[in-house]
């Protein structure tokens, strides 16, 4: 990010970047950057606190009338209260996938996205939003084509443009939207409780475990580069 | 980030990540903010739904019109170690295109652009030097005079 800065300063456009990674913004010496302590992820700090946010950008934009000088990284001093666990939220109920493998564990993760399929709408409803769709296929399709993987199959791609593997990592990058926007319909709760709820109570955690497992050690070179994107490097269980 | 709250090898792997040597820092001098037109150029892959999603480390952009509603901005980002929830709470906290509309009408930025940009932060930032000259031949196209740049 702070590459670009350079690039678009060198054409005369005048930048502020917004650096999660302090050492990166050293190295790369933008013009102008504001050191974030916030999660990956979250540049711009809390979701739903437009005063706290608009104290990052009015902070960052700030810095845009500065006088010259070889490259200004200031820090942003406060941190991101949503990353406080909230005790009063509950995750959805969803059946138990405890040890299911192949055809069970993809009935329990079809079941599942039925049983969810409820809290998602309400989410959606309440938050004017979804950023379920990066497959083109509805969710219940992403699902009936992960579980088919789970089953041992090798489907043919559902997305015309797409080859399976790929088609692969988007419908599982829609099924994690999916589940994670059920779980923020009330409440706020951080990331680390959303990511725990889904990486240890959910099918579709387990899955994709299993799912990563699998292709990794496919001999299809697609499916082993795409299984490196199923299970965050913090939540991969060990072999 | 407060790299200390990370696993010592991935906050490692993070800091010591490879970036571009630059020798000098270019800097544009302008004016006050409260007259200046602000864009948001985003290395997160967004994509208004229905464009072309970043598949890889593609090395090109997207245009986000201002007309985009939240309903219509997904991220595709190729990595999965940062945080989307926040996002999929509220597409602020990647994409401040509210906040920014919030602030010009309350005289902090002078107007906000009509087009804003993203790539993909996961690609070696060499190979986006075309598409960024571009980007920023558009954006000074719209009169813009001041980028926030967010990355994830």
């Amino acid at each position: 990010m702070s590459a670009l800065a350079h690039y678009l300063e060198d054409e005369g456009v005048p930048s502020v970047a917004i650096a999660l990674i302090r050492p990166q913004a050293e190295h790369t010496t933008p013009p102008r950057a504001l050191w974030v302590p916030f999660e990956l992820g979250r540049p711009i700090g809390p979701p739903g606190d437009a005063a706290f946010q608009k104290r990052v950008i009015v902070a960052a934009l700030g810095l845009l009338e500065t006088r010259r000088q070889a490259s200004l990284i200031a820090d942003f001093p406060d941190d991101d209260p949503r990353e406080t666990p909230d005790p009063g939220w509950r995750p959805p109920a969803v059946p138990a996938a405890d040890g299911a493998e192949g055809t069970a564990l993809a009935e329990a993760l079809v079941a599942e996205l039925r049983e969810l399929a409820p809290r998602y709408a309400q989410s959606c409803t309440a938050r004017l939003r979804s950023t379920v769709g990066l497959s083109g296929l509805p969710p219940a399709e992403c699902g009936d084509y992960v579980a088919a993987w789970l089953r041992g199959e090798r489907p043919a791609s559902p997305v015309p443009d797409m080859s399976p593997a790929l088609a692969l990592r988007f419908a599982i990058d829609d099924l994690k939207a999916f589940v994670l926007e059920a779980g923020i319909v009330s409440g706020a709760p951080s990331s680390r409780q959303l990511g725990d709820w889904l990486w240890n109570d959910t099918a579709l955690g387990a899955a994709l475990q299993v799912l990563r497992h699998e292709c990794l050690v496919s001999d299809d070179e697609r499916l082993k580069a795409v299984a490196a994107f199923f299970v965050p490097a913090l939540r991969v269980l060990p072999d | 980030m407060r790299l200390e709250k990370l696993p010592a090898a991935m906050a490692k792997r993070l800091a010591e990540l490879e970036c571009p040597d630059f020798t000098t820092t270019p800097w544009v001098e302008a004016k006050p903010l409260s007259e200046r037109r602000v864009a948001i150029v985003s290395s997160a892959g967004l994509v208004v739904r229905g464009d072309k999603v970043f598949r890889g480390r593609d090395a090109d952009y997207r245009a986000i019109p201002d007309s985009t509603q939240a309903n219509d901005l997904l991220c595709s980002h190729i990595s999965i170690n940062f945080d989307r929830t926040g996002f999929q709470e509220d597409w602020n906290v990647v994409f401040p295109l509210d906040r920014l509309r919030e602030l010009a009408t309350e005289g902090e930025i002078g107007s906000v652009a009509a087009t804003h940009y993203s790539f993909m932060g996961a690609t070696d930032p060499v190979q986006m030097v075309d598409g960024a000259r571009e980007v920023a031949g558009k954006l000074k196209a719209d009169n813009v005079d001041a980028v926030l740049l967010t990355s994830v």
